[in-house]
């Protein structure tokens, strides 16, 4: 689906949106969920080759493939936890909508864990290696 | 495509809005929340299986 096609999804579903607001509240806030998934499930596809190239690039640059994975996955947190979120403040539902958020901090701080442990092995390998030499 | 699926919901909301004021207005109020809370249904129903779709492909994406 080129940008053309997701602009004009866009601009049918904010007339519709706007039409049926005043007469049905409901429906008008699922109209504009339904629009944002299907912009999303058209776009997603070319995720998948930015990422493939992203991971052959990082691993020809000697980087683990566990690290690669914990990148991606927080990615994709961080992807789904801003859809949710701007979906629920469309509803009105800001205190709800920062709880997400703040869900999605903490567990993106869980996944990326790992990481900061290893950032912390290696400045006490050095620090270690600096007081033995 | 699946963008029929907002022209769908777009005709639903509307059919829906004008049997809620016919009802009204022939004094049926129970009726006319009856007719709103099918119409949320049926396209809630719709809109479950894409976002269910696009949640799925996100988590075989980024191997959630």
């Amino acid at each position: 689906m080129s940008i053309v096609s997701i602009c004009a999804v866009a601009i049918v579903t904010i007339v519709l949106v706007i039409t049926l607001r005043r007469h049905n509240q409901e429906l008008s806030i699922l109209i504009s969920i339904g629009a944002a998934v299907i912009i999303l499930l058209c776009v997603i596809e070319y995720v998948l080759t930015c990422i493939d190239s992203v991971t052959t690039i990082l691993a020809d640059a000697n980087i683990s493939a566990e690290n690669i994975m914990i990148l991606i996955k927080v990615i994709g947190i961080c992807f789904l936890t801003e859809f949710t979120c701007d979906c629920t403040k469309e509803a009105g539902l800001h205190s709800l909508s920062s709880n997400i958020s703040l869900a999605g901090k903490v567990i993106v701080l869980v996944t990326a864990m790992p990481l900061f442990t290893n950032i912390l092995n290696v400045v006490k390998s050095l620090s270690t290696g600096d007081t033995s030499a | 495509m699946e963008v029929d699926m907002i022209f769908k919901i777009a005709a639903i909301g509307i059919i829906v809005a004008i049997l809620n004021v016919l009802l009204v207005r022939s004094g049926r109020e129970e009726q006319a929340l009856l007719t709103t809370i099918a119409g949320l249904i049926v396209a809630l129903m719709m809109i479950i299986t894409q976002i269910g779709d696009l949640f799925t492909s996100i988590k075989n994406i980024f191997g959630l």
